[in-house]
């Protein structure tokens, strides 16, 4: 039988050490893996990520600490048939309490955390936005700037200004999804979606379609790239002339 | 049971299922068509040529003469394009089909990524006979055939975007191609380059299979008929 | 001359007839019989021409499927005869339980739950290994970029009879042989309310499953298990067999989990208080109230789909003012409550498992119960986060992260009765709780996934994306899968007499535990560097990440295949365990190995909880 009152600090170092752990792993990871960020949407996800991994990690950290301490102090050595545990607690209303009211706290403060980025993701798109129409049809994208009466087959953006996306589909539903900048919607058909975000960096990026649109899905992939100001003024008047 | 007859079987089950799984899994891939590749034809240093074709059923082309399993459906007459890496590739497509509206007008019923944006077209009379050549940037949306839509696939290959619609043949005369009769084809001829090696994806982008929305049902939705790929090596 | 009645007496009571000879078989020729019946007059009636003619035909068929196989498996005799006024008497009652048949009875139609149980564990085998088969297909294809194993249309195929395969395998795999097995025993009772009732679900099941594997001979179907609109409209008559399925597959899992909550509610024996009850009869009984809740939206939708293809209504089209939207919201009501359908008779068979192995009580009965309970009810509230980016309601996002992220909380609570139990236990390891400690590891991790995903602005990032996958694979797999084998390992002794063997146990637990870990974080890297699902081939960015996952995924098929090959020899060849092996306190423990025919000699009179741990019954 084991006794009633061994220590347990193992359980804190343990759950200390793979806290730490967790909380490198959350600051260092997902930057690292996650599509080179373009969009202030992008940066923010990425912080959210290593925000709830952060907060995650102690009540990972927790439960696994006290199972390897369980497997380590607390099993039945030998062949024989253990006898009953000489802790037959049934009840602890404090504990559960506790429990309780530190999983509502952590709750709130993801969702309070979660809602705030949602509301600055949502926020205005300002005066002027770049429109580009974005049509999704088995299996590519097309875009065009009505504006500025230009189609393109891939999407070439300013950095430093909003764009606003008007998205539909031809055919099924596809999923518009800007891999760098953070932003998602789906194209349906019949009707028009509306994303929004402002790229703040130069460079390429990835356009994949994440909702199954049939044979090809694995093919609706497509680059854009984000350019100056200056040099989308130039690429906007060319592909003008051409039209 | 003993511990060396219980790892004894562990490694027995292992082995037996592993076993079983790769027969059927080697069962199903020899099962699966497999595609004659069509080899782009060197011409020139640098320079190759492709001659493919677009027909109204599947009994021309690589689903033998019967037409396959669905010998009703359009099809393209290859659909595994191969070209070596760096050339400049002509194609020329026969497109033997009908045709009506496309449902993306403003974007395909233009010409692509083509060397010069344009492409030639030669659209045959009624009766058959060839008329003029004529270098086109754009054709009328609303008689299209068929479209040929070539992309690079970023992770995969380059960039690279072709798209050249193919106009309806009004042809009413009959041509023999393998076992099977049209009308004559409309005839159009384009150049691209293409870069480093991969895997670049083609489909048609006009809709006329099936289903009640999109119309991208059945032969636009089935592998071997109204998409493809071009492997660059 | 007899009348009718002298005559179906004479032949009740002697024993003969050809009702009695009713079995899988003559299930399957009268299935094919009807199908093809159904098939002909539909094809002789129906205009060839019109556009919906091969789905009518099709659906047709499938009626005619299911009918003749109930007809052919004796489902329809017990109303049949109660129709004609010639009820089973109690000689045939308990001929249908199996009463001397020895083994045959396990292939009829046979009313006695525990036959019903291992029924119910050949079913899960059967349809896990399917999914299983056409999983190892897909982590083949993807071992590598392009597509080189088979073309995408077959690919695509796989993606989804794969997903609705082991959804299905998942949602028997602990309710189907324990809530069958052992809950009857558990309270008491002799068998479950409904007997018939009881068959008739498993042959039900055993009758989908047969329209589900068909999917894949008919063209499969080229979309995900969810089959959304509006591009289910372009799949084949794949499509039409995959909706009947799910059809004939609601009136399984509704009439079984029917069953389940009157036997509890109305056939306790004497002194069995719900307090007294186990807790792993609680569990099934929330999940079997869930499930009734859920799963006819999804025979609903089902429905709507199959009519828009054969009757050209537009439920989901938009040309006809339809819209693939109420689709999706239809689906996921159902979707989201059947996770936790699937997770609760797991969840409460590892409470018992903790329990027992632990020598100690459950920790907090009535907060296992709050947490079950509350995730039930919280669960219905939280379905529009899967369409979170499909742009449907952009102002219902807050309040559904709302829900979503207070589900956490009763989840939560899993955790804490668990490691209560566990807390200074004399924690015997054996199979049952190596599985259990395995569960803890993934379910944290699979829990906090969910958390990433329930937040709109990480959803966006990663919707559609593999780490969705690893997230629910880590649910399925290292979670359910988990839960269902340590169920597995703890009952086998129950119904076989033997022990699981131990060594083969272990040598499998070893290769899935540690393949879920290689297959899923490296298939959550995959979801980081941004690799979208259901992708037939992918970007050269995500190719080593997928070369590991498909090492895991070999790894996780050895382990499951050794489990496959313990479970088959220690069923004549495993350690004798006798009837209490694990020397615990509920009812399906008091009764011999095997247990009789109707359980109980005389029924017990309970007076206390199972969980008072006392030395008697370490001898015992």
């Amino acid at each position: 039988m084991t006794p009633k009152k061994e220590k347990l600090t193992g359980i804190y170092i343990s759950t200390f050490i793979m806290t730490v752990l967790g909380v490198v792993i959350g600051i260092y990871g997902p930057s690292r893996l996650m599509p080179r960020s373009m969009s202030d949407n992008m940066h923010l996800s990425i912080l959210t990520i290593v925000v709830f991994t952060v907060a995650a990690a102690p009540v990972a950290a927790g439960v696994y600490a006290v199972s390897l301490h369980a497997l380590r102090h607390w099993t039945h050595r030998g062949d024989d048939v253990p006898a009953p545990a000489a802790d037959q607690t049934r009840e602890h209303p404090v504990l559960v309490t506790s429990w309780v009211l530190a999983s509502t706290l952590l709750t709130v403060f993801l969702l309070v955390w979660g809602l705030g980025a949602l509301s600055v993701d949502n926020g205005g798109v300002g005066r002027n936005p770049l429109v580009v129409d974005v049509t999704g049809q088995q299996w590519l994208w097309t875009f065009s700037y009505p504006g500025s009466n230009v189609q393109s087959p891939t999407l070439v953006l300013p950095e430093g200004r909003t764009v606003e996306f008007h998205i539909t589909a031809l055919d099924v539903t596809h999923g518009f999804w800007i891999a760098n900048m953070g932003v998602q919607i789906d194209a349906n058909v019949g009707t028009t979606t509306e994303i929004h975000t402002t790229p703040n960096a130069l460079g390429t990026f990835d356009i994949r379609c994440t909702q199954f649109c049939g044979l090809n899905h694995a093919y609706m992939v497509t680059t854009g790239t984000v350019v100056t100001k200056d040099k989308f003024a130039q690429w906007l008047a060319s592909q003008s002339t051409k039209a | 049971m003993e511990r060396s007859k219980a790892i004894a079987s562990a490694l027995v089950s292992v082995l037996l299922g592993g076993g079983a799984l790769a027969l059927a899994g080697f069962a199903l891939a020899s099962a699966a068509p497999h595609q004659q590749p069509q080899v782009c034809q060197p011409t020139s240093p640098g320079n190759c040529s492709l001659t493919i074709s677009s027909f109204p059923d599947s009994l021309a082309g690589e689903h033998g003469k019967d037409g396959g399993a669905h010998p009703d459906w359009v099809s393209y007459s290859n659909f595994n394009l191969v070209a070596k890496a760096n050339t400049t590739v002509t194609m020329t497509i026969n497109q033997y089909d009908s045709g009506g509206t496309l449902n993306n007008k403003a974007f395909f019923g233009r010409v692509w990524g083509t060397n010069g944006g344009t492409a030639q077209y030669m659209i045959p009379t009624a009766s058959g006979a060839d008329t003029p050549v004529q270098t086109l940037a754009k054709v009328d949306p609303t008689n299209i055939g068929h479209t040929f839509t070539l992309r690079g696939i970023p992770g995969n290959s380059a960039p690279l975007f072709v798209s050249v619609p193919l106009p309806a043949s009004p042809a009413t005369n009959s041509v023999t191609v393998g076992d099977s009769t049209y009308g004559s084809p409309v005839k159009v001829t384009f150049s691209f380059k293409v870069g480093g090696p991969g895997v670049y994806e083609w489909n048609c982008e006009f809709p006329c299979g099936g289903s009640r929305e999109g119309q991208f049902g059945y032969a636009m939705s089935s592998f071997g008929y109204m998409s493809g790929t071009l492997t660059v090596k | 001359m007899t009348t009718t009645l002298e005559h179906t007496a004479a032949v009740a009571t002697e024993g003969g007839g050809l009702a009695r000879k009713q079995n899988f078989l003559t299930a399957m020729v009268g299935g094919v019989v009807f199908a093809w019946l159904a098939w002909y007059l539909a094809h002789h009636f129906l205009d060839a021409s019109s556009r919906n003619y091969s789905d009518l035909v099709t659906t047709a068929l499938t009626f005619g499927w299911i009918f003749g196989f109930w007809l052919g498996i004796g489902a329809l005799n017990g109303p049949g005869r109660w129709l004609i006024g010639a009820d089973h008497t109690r000689a045939d009652d308990l001929y249908y339980a199996g009463e001397n048949q020895g083994r045959k009875r396990y292939w009829k139609y046979c009313t006695d739950h525990k036959v019903v149980g291992v029924q119910y564990i050949v079913m899960t085998a059967v349809l896990l290994g399917a999914g299983g088969i056409l999983a190892m297909a897909i982590r083949t294809e993807l071992i590598v970029p392009g597509n080189h194993f088979v073309n995408q249309q077959v690919y695509n195929g796989f993606v989804a009879v794969h997903g609705m395969l082991m959804i299905l395998a998942l949602i028997v795999a602990v309710a189907g042989p324990w809530a069958n097995f052992v809950v009857p025993i558990m309270c008491g009772a002799r068998d479950m309310a409904f007997p018939r009732l009881n068959a008739l679900s498993l042959w039900t099941l055993v009758g989908a499953a047969g329209l589900l594997l068909s999917v894949l001979a008919v063209g499969s179907l080229t979309m995900g298990w969810v089959v959304l609109a509006p591009i289910a409209d372009q799949a084949g008559i794949g499509m039409d067999f995959f909706a009947m399925a799910i059809i004939v597959f609601t009136v399984s899992t509704t009439v079984a989990g029917i069953n389940t909550i009157c036997t509890v509610m109305t056939m306790r024996t004497k002194g069995m208080s719900l307090a007294r009850l186990p807790i792993f009869v609680w569990a099934s009984m929330i999940a079997a109230a869930l499930g009734l809740y859920a799963f006819p939206y999804f025979s609903l939708v089902e429905a709507q789909t199959l009519m828009d293809r054969t009757v050209s209504t537009s439920f989901f089209v938009a040309d006809g003012g339809g819209t693939g939207w109420l689709q999706a919201n239809l689906f996921w009501l159902m979707g989201h409550p059947e996770v936790y359908v699937i997770l609760l008779p797991a969840v409460g068979a590892l409470f018992e498992i903790a329990s027992v192995m632990a020598r100690k009580p459950v920790f907090s009965f009535r907060t296992a119960i709050a947490g079950m309970t509350g995730l039930a009810g919280l669960s219905i509230l939280v379905w529009a986060h899967h369409m979170f980016t499909t742009g449907w309601a952009p102002t219902l996002g807050g309040p559904f992260m709302l829900t979503t992220e207070l589900i956490s909380i009763p989840t939560g609570l899993f955790f804490l009765v668990i490691i209560g139990t566990i807390w200074r236990g004399n924690i015997w390891m054996k199979l049952p709780t190596v599985w259990l400690f395995g569960f803890i590891f993934n379910f944290i991790i699979a829990g906090i996934t969910g958390i990433y995903l329930s937040d709109i602005p990480i959803d966006n990032q990663f919707h559609g994306t593999v780490f969705v996958t690893a997230h629910f694979h880590y649910v399925f797999v290292g979670s359910v899968l988990f839960g269902a084998i340590a169920a597995l390992a703890f009952w086998y002794p129950k119904v076989t007499g033997r022990f699981l063997d131990e060594t083969m146990g272990r040598i499998s637990f070893w290769l899935v535990f540690l393949g879920v870990q290689v297959t899923f974080l490296a298939m959550f890297v995959s979801g980081f560097k941004g690799m979208p699902r259901r992708y037939s081939s992918y970007s050269m960015l995500f190719e080593h990440a997928n070369f590991v996952t498909t090492i895991g995924a070999y790894m996780i098929m050895s382990g499951m295949l050794v489990l496959l090959g313990a479970v088959v020899r220690s069923w004549n060849h495993g350690e004798p365990s006798g009837p209490n092996p694990w020397h615990a306190n509920s009812l399906e423990w008091m009764v011999p190995t095997p247990p009789p025919l109707e359980n109980f000699d005389v029924l017990p009179v309970i007076t206390e909880d199972p969980y008072n741990y006392r030395e008697e019954l370490v001898r015992s």
